[in-house]
């Protein structure tokens, strides 16, 4: 993990200045790309959602080093104080139903995270996941929240209002739908642009080496006069107002929020493997990875018919062949590269290194059956 | 009878020893592995469409019971074709062992949880291309409920249920007498204990890692097996709620505690079965309340022993 940290602080300024530049003109020009190519701008948007609650969870998995595998469940707190505040309400500003989302997903993530804040590794994890099929079941089972069918975030057949300016837009003579999932992006890039730059700025002041610190030995910290538990705390319920933005504009992307989608717990797992994917130890790594599992998930369905083996082989490979994550692994990769580039006989000996470590492996297993089998060698 | 609360009781101990066959493998792979398979529930859904494929087969060679004799040798039938689709999952899960996991012992827990993730998408899709998208019954229940058992007593009950607790209490027998009285059984609580000082004496980590995968697959098989025999039939999606019960089960218990993992499968099936007729809505929260409860209040669980298999 540290490793990567430092690749990615190691890129020289003017470097880092150019991938920022061209990561932003990609998130805005992803609407006008979708039209001229055959991605699905729709996905992209839900993969950003995600990806944003996986920024979250990243700041506990990165620094604190909890994994937390109950992370929809803000997620989904977030969608449903949304969609509760327009089902019941009757609230049409979307700006009003985000907030109520974001402040649906902080009072639960300051309940939860106060409970778990002294626990560690696997009760961490399953703690964190105990809680979140709570909050399932809960929903599942209650007529408030309309059970498996989910509540609708309309008022009456009217889409939330946003500010006016997809108002603004069909007047210019676009379509309402078009208008307002427009809209709706740019707030999305907006709100995830600003996200980044709060977190960039925490994990960078000396709350964040402070958690930097919890992660690395507790007892050490605690010495140091770090109050442990209530950074574990404030953290929790930071990563979990993400989560609360995140599912709250999801909200207004759907239009309709229903429990498995947004709260079972192997959706939590997904966030989780996001950020892994797309690289724990980087700051914007857990939105490419978001955005990426989101469309193997979902899209490849409609190409490939085993896509949950496709998306399978793809984490595999993340796990032995980068580590580090898409983002995490480019620099190593690209040295890679660019060595073999100046040298191509090193690709022979990369050759001969897999067909030996195969041919090893093979005899080992063979080995391992007949002394299983037959108890001797 | 059939709305009284021994008889949810009842129910509540049968689908506690299912929970158990799943629970068990989970929780000695986790003690001595020190990995959270998460594929273990496909394991488990592995062996149901296995135990679909094999029962089908045997039963179909022999005729449908007629009296109480053919009855018991229908049984037994079924019980020798769950054993051998259990047995299936022993090569099954000795590769998943030796191909995937053991490169990745010494890596961090998420990493393990990403892999493990990925073995269960694969193995999703590797049960849909063999046995397809559809739901299968293999259609035993009722050959097996011909056999007379609690009806003896003057109680009406199936016969199938009585069939699974006893075969669940054989299994945690066979459990605690193979960890606490054979050699190879001691081998493996050693190498949980310490895997150094194992290594030490000449013991290999390798095999006993793959030995114990295996076993877990095994009584995950089983327990699918166990429901795939039942009124229940096997379909694809069937591995993810018990998969996330067990782990509820095996917290309650304590994390690699085999009694542990006895005791809270029998909590968990007997409070949802009991509370599920009077308050049906929190049928599903039930566990999860259970399992908070426990942790904050015993964070070890009940026989909670770090490491150490007992």
């Amino acid at each position: 993990m540290s490793r990567a940290r430092l690749s990615a602080e190691n890129l020289p300024t003017s470097v880092r200045v150019v991938l920022v530049v061209l990561g932003l003109g990609v998130l805005l020009a992803v609407p006008d790309l979708a039209r001229v190519t055959p991605l699905s701008f729709a996905t992209i948007h839900k993969g950003l959602l995600f990806g944003l609650a996986a920024v979250g969870l990243n700041l506990l998995l990165r620094h604190t080093e909890l994994v937390s595998f109950g992370h929809v469940a803000f997620f989904g707190t977030g969608a449903y104080g949304a969609a509760v505040l327009a089902t019941y309400y009757e609230v049409s500003s979307g700006l009003v139903l985000l907030a109520g989302a974001v402040l649906a997903a902080t009072a639960v993530a300051l309940v939860v995270g106060y409970l778990v804040a002294g626990h560690l590794d696997i009760y961490f994890a399953l703690l964190t996941l105990a809680f979140n099929q709570v909050l399932f079941a809960f929903v599942v089972q209650s007529s408030f929240f309309n059970s498996t069918d989910g509540l609708s975030v309309r008022v009456g057949v009217d889409r939330p209002s946003l500010l006016g300016l997809d108002q603004l837009l069909v007047s210019a003579g676009l379509d309402p739908v078009q208008a307002y999932n427009y809209v709706l992006y740019y707030l999305t890039v907006a709100i995830l642009v600003v996200v980044v730059l709060v977190t960039w700025k925490l994990v960078n002041s000396p709350f964040g080496r402070a958690l930097d610190a919890i992660g690395q030995d507790r007892t050490r910290a605690r010495f140091i006069g770090i109050p442990v538990e209530r950074y574990v705390w404030i953290a929790f319920t930071i990563s979990g107002i993400y989560g609360g933005i995140a599912g709250g504009l999801f909200a207004l992307l759907q239009l309709h929020v229903r429990p498995e989608p947004v709260l079972f717990a192997f959706v939590s797992g997904e966030i989780l493997f996001m950020a892994i994917l797309g690289g724990v130890g980087t700051l914007v790594g857990p939105i490419v990875g978001g955005v990426i599992l989101v469309y193997l998930l979902d899209l490849a369905r409609f190409y490939v018919t085993y896509y949950h083996a496709l998306t399978g082989i793809v984490l595999l490979a993340v796990v032995y062949f980068l580590p580090e994550g898409i983002l995490g692994s480019l620099p190593a990769l690209g040295a890679a590269i660019e060595r073999r580039r100046r040298d191509p006989g090193l690709v022979r000996n990369d050759v001969e290194t897999v067909v030996t470590s195969v041919r090893r492996s093979v005899r080992r297993a063979v080995t391992t059956v007949r002394i299983l089998v037959f108890g001797v060698n | 009878m059939f709305e009284s609360l021994p008889y949810h009781a009842l129910n509540g101990v049968y689908y506690g020893f299912i929970l158990f066959m799943i629970a068990a493998g989970l929780t000695i792979v986790f003690g001595v592995l020190g990995v959270l398979n998460l594929a273990h529930g496909e394991l488990y859904a592995f062996g149901a469409f296995v135990a679909f494929s094999i029962v089908g087969y045997l039963t179909g060679l022999v005729a449908e019971p007629t009296g109480p004799v053919t009855a018991l040798i229908f049984g037994a039938v079924v019980l020798v074709g769950s054993l051998a689709a259990a047995a299936v999952l022993l090569p099954v899960g000795a590769t998943l062992e030796a191909a995937f996991v053991r490169p990745i012992y010494d890596r961090d827990d998420v990493y393990q949880l990403l892999l493990t993730y990925a073995l269960l998408l694969i193995l999703t899709d590797v049960m849909k291309f063999v046995w397809g998208a559809k739901p299968l019954d293999v259609g035993v229940y009722d050959g097996l409920n011909a056999i007379p058992t609690t009806e003896l007593f003057g109680i009406d009950y199936p016969t199938y249920n009585v069939v699974v607790v006893a075969v669940g209490l054989v299994v945690f027998g066979w459990l605690v007498w193979f960890f606490d009285r054979t050699k190879t059984g001691r081998i493996v609580r050693a190498t949980a204990i310490d895997r150094e000082m194992a290594t030490a004496i000449g013991v290999s980590t390798d095999r006993i890692f793959t030995l114990v995968f295996a076993m877990g697959a095994f009584f995950a098989g089983f327990g699918g097996a166990m429901v795939s025999i039942g009124p229940g039939s096997a379909y694809l999606e069937m591995g993810l709620s018990p998969l996330v019960l067990s782990f509820v089960v095996i917290v309650i218990g304590g994390l690699g505690s085999l009694r542990g993992a006895l005791v809270g499968a029998l909590l968990v099936g007997v409070t949802t079965q009991v509370v599920t007729p009077y308050y049906s809505e929190l049928e599903l929260a039930v566990p999860f309340v259970l399992m908070v409860v426990v942790l904050l209040v015993r964070p070890e669980g009940l026989y909670g022993t770090w490491g150490e298999i007992e």
